[in-house]
């Protein structure tokens, strides 16, 4: 018999925060390499599609963060640092992150918070937001894109939202009120 | 400004969390509890706007990146622990969906740039809204994420002291690289927490005291 929702969710949480604690706590390159290779293992459902996520979201900013460290270190002391503490470096974010996105997989994350109603109404509250703003983003560019023969480059795009921030704010300022109002006449 | 999971060990971690626990329950009490429930709405569209606004990030030398913090503003308009509280909501989003920042780091994220930062900048703000609240507001939003990046960079300074294998790069280096961009990059802040405080102003937003 499988375990019911919320308990489920919070059971895996649990766990999870457990595992990226443990794993920021390790240092050995050879063991970061081996949970590397069996982090995909344990959780093989989704495992590509988290692993591509991973490849553009954690691995081109952690990767980028290593390695200007280590040619800045170079640089600093005049000589070339070793290697091997900036590969755990770079394997620990990783790591924890593929852990992190499989575990999210399978979480009901509203459903895990339920039991703390001001976190539920603040997650609801600024996920909302955060969706009508990139609504908002997107309009606002389709906008300027149709107004133009051709597609707009970033620096007049960029320019072109200057202009209308204020309207944007106002908007996302009411959508969060609604979303407060629905909150409030559901009890929350 | 973020540091990602994994460049802190649990030694640093779990004591940050110790110390933000008490302050989140606090903070979301007080300020977002059923009673403050007309101010949800600004709030929450502030938080959304610090949210986007610190996707944008720069990777620099040292161990972390730059980029603009956007909650500096809410301790201007509400209170630091608002921004606290604010601040660690946009780490938890990014840290869950995006992969920045990171969950076991959370707890030490929100003190640097959540708490410190626009703790400082309410309070020179309050000192500095006698000339004027424009110059008030941009030299808060600039100073905030001078004190911000000071913060991470200490974070990261003190890891490197306790074990250099886990995080190799001294303190004097992460400083360096950390507080040149930002103070660039504080302008840009000083400039949006300048513009925001004032529509904000316009349509009557109000401050408190």
């Amino acid at each position: 018999m499988s375990i019911p929702e919320p308990k489920r969710s919070r059971t895996l949480a649990t766990g999870w925060l457990i595992a990226v604690f443990a794993i920021s706590a390790v240092t050995d390159l050879r063991a970061l390499a081996v949970l590397s290779v069996l982090a995909p293992l344990v959780f093989p459902r989704y495992a590509w599609a988290v692993f591509c996520k991973l490849l553009v979201t954690v691995i081109p900013l952690a990767g980028l963060l290593v390695a200007a460290s280590w040619a800045w270190l170079g640089l600093v002391e005049g000589t070339t640092p070793a290697w091997q503490p900036f590969a755990a470096l770079f394997l620990r974010p990783a790591l924890i992150a593929f852990v992190t996105f499989s575990v999210l997989k399978r979480v009901d994350l509203l459903g895990a918070v339920a039991a703390w109603p001001t976190a539920s109404r603040l997650l609801v509250v600024t996920l909302a937001q955060i969706h009508a703003l990139r609504l908002l983003a997107t309009e606002s560019y389709q906008g300027l894109r149709s107004r133009l023969p051709m597609k707009p480059r970033a620096n007049l795009a960029v320019r072109s939202a200057g202009g209308v921030t204020a309207a944007l704010f106002q908007l996302a300022s009411r959508n969060a009120r609604d979303v407060t109002d629905a909150l409030r006449s559901r009890g929350l | 400004m973020h540091i990602p999971d994994g460049f802190l060990s649990p030694v640093l971690t779990i004591p940050a969390y110790a110390a933000a626990a008490p302050l989140w329950v606090w903070g979301a009490k007080r300020h977002f509890g059923p009673a403050q429930v007309e101010a949800m709405p600004v709030i929450g569209s502030l938080t959304a706007v610090a949210f986007v606004i610190q996707t944008i990030m720069i990777p620099i030398p040292g161990g972390t990146s730059t980029h603009l913090l956007g909650v500096p503003l809410l301790a201007l308009l509400y209170n630091p622990l608002v921004a606290f509280v604010a601040e660690s909501l946009v780490l938890g989003i990014q840290a869950l969906f995006f992969g920045a920042g990171g969950v076991t780091v959370l707890a030490v994220n929100a003190l640097a740039m959540g708490l410190l930062g626009p703790a400082v900048a309410w309070g020179a703000f309050r000192v500095l809204r006698r000339l004027g609240p424009r110059a008030g507001a941009f030299v808060a939003g600039w100073v905030s994420m001078l004190v911000s990046a000071l913060a991470v960079a200490a974070a990261l300074g003190l890891q490197q002291a306790l074990d250099p294998s886990y995080f190799p790069t001294p303190f004097p280096v992460v400083l360096g690289a950390m507080l040149v961009p930002a103070l660039l990059t504080g302008l840009v802040e000083g400039a949006y927490t300048l513009v925001a405080f004032s529509l904000l102003a316009r349509v009557h937003v109000r401050e408190h005291p």
